[in-house]
């Protein structure tokens, strides 16, 4: 039998009140020593964050890389470290690959904001478009992280599974709940064409990590949802705006972002589960820039044509 | 920012598995991901402690506690305890194992 929702959180509370009861007891003086200091361990993210918070407040650098990782080259000296010849014939799209190669840490971690700033230039000037890191003040616990795939979402009461495609993009399935910001229409007659689109193209992001967001829920809450994100794979340099529609995924999954079916089959392909990718901001106040892959590979740019053959 | 030094070496994708599965609404699924959280954090500051000295238990704790998201943190512990990182990897892989026993 299947274990229901209840049965689910009483087993976990139950195994969470054993390792807890078992630490407490082979550890006395660890535990009197974190109440000393006023921390319980089950609230160790929310001390993690006031402390990096209060670091970002100061200027200091708590999340700067550490020192034996270089930061990274400006765009203009990736360019110019490329040999000539290696870049005749090369497409945006294998530049842009070859670019972050060389521009990104091998290891997932959290980017600086002077690293940010120099992908914000790379992506203007080989996808085209206006992306950022922090944009009105806002930003992402990472924009450099792992996504995993996500099921679908449902639209309104009564949607259901066929209604979202066919073939080999229903394989993940419907999510039994509801994405963090409810239904997307209240009926099915209420689902327009870009509530279509915001659900088929979205993802997801750890807003319920973000340090302030039970002291700002309100207004995060609002700003967060559906706001467009420009998601690129780093090894294949396959591109999408996707829309933030869902909050996660759990930090101890060892992923940072989510996306739907349609973004992971565009990102990766049908096997696609685990990916890493950059994930900032599209700056698109007149909302022009339209949800679904992005094929860079067609546009023509002055920057870009330069090292086309 | 939230992190704490050990979060690289959790990967517990089959938990969220189920917990996706059952969950009727974000904030049920948001409260399973905390005991889950917490659970993970008992777990390995129990594993470190246990491979600890003792006579170094309280300088670890007064790192931990003044930046609980460094990494040079792991560094520091392998310099005491060399295999510390797999020891720690291990003790997620039990647990992992352990509690999808327990909720499967």
């Amino acid at each position: 039998m299947r274990t229901s929702s209840d049965e689910l959180r009483n087993k976990l509370k139950l195994k969470n009140f054993e390792v807890k009861r078992k630490f407490a007891k082979k550890h006395p003086s660890a535990l009197a020593f974190l109440k000393e200091k006023g921390l319980d361990l089950g609230s160790i993210r929310k001390h993690s964050a006031k402390i990096i918070g209060a670091g970002a407040l100061t200027g200091t650098l708590l999340l700067a890389p550490p020192i034996e990782i270089p930061s990274l080259p400006n765009p203009s000296e990736v360019i110019e470290k490329i040999k000539l010849d290696e870049l005749v014939g090369l497409s945006p799209q294998e530049f842009l690959v070859s670019a972050l190669n060389q521009f990104l840490p091998g290891k997932v971690r959290p980017l600086i904001r002077d690293e940010e700033k120099k992908l914000e230039q790379l992506f203007q000037s080989t996808i085209n478009i206006s992306v950022k890191g922090t944009l009105e003040g806002e930003h992402l616990n990472t924009t450099y992280g792992y996504i995993g795939a996500e099921q679908h979402l449902r639209r309104y009461p009564g949607d259901t599974l066929t209604a979202h495609g066919s073939g080999v993009i229903l394989q993940e399935g419907m999510a039994p709940g509801l994405g963090a910001w409810g239904y997307f229409a209240s009926s099915k007659t209420d689902l327009t064409p870009d509530l279509e689109e915001t659900e088929k193209w979205y993802a997801v992001v750890q807003t319920l990590y973000l340090p302030d967001w039970e002291k700002r829920l309100p207004y995060l809450r609002n700003w967060y949802k559906y706001r467009k994100v420009l998601i690129i794979d780093v090894e294949n340099g396959n591109a999408v705006v996707a829309s933030i529609a869902d909050s996660g995924p759990a930090i101890w999954t060892g992923k940072n972002f989510g996306g739907s079916p349609e973004v992971m089959y565009y990102l990766g392909g049908p096997r696609y589960k685990k990916g890493k990718v950059l994930l900032f901001f599209v700056d698109d106040p007149e909302n022009k820039i339209p949800l679904g892959p992005v094929e860079y590979n067609e546009i023509n740019l002055p920057e870009i044509s330069l090292f086309k053959s | 920012m939230s992190k704490i030094f050990y979060d690289h070496l959790i990967s517990f994708t089959e938990i969220e598995v189920q917990i996706d599965r059952v969950a009727v609404n974000k904030e049920e699924k948001e409260e399973m991901w905390h005991l889950v959280d917490e659970i993970i954090h008992h777990k390995v500051l129990g594993c470190i402690l246990d491979s600890l000295s003792k006579k170094d238990h309280q300088a670890f704790l007064e790192k931990f506690h003044a930046t609980p998201h460094d990494e040079s943190l792991l560094e520091y512990l392998k310099e005491k305890v060399s295999d510390i990182e797999d020891k720690i990897k291990l003790e997620l892989k039990k647990l992992s194992k352990s509690i999808l026993k327990e909720i499967s």
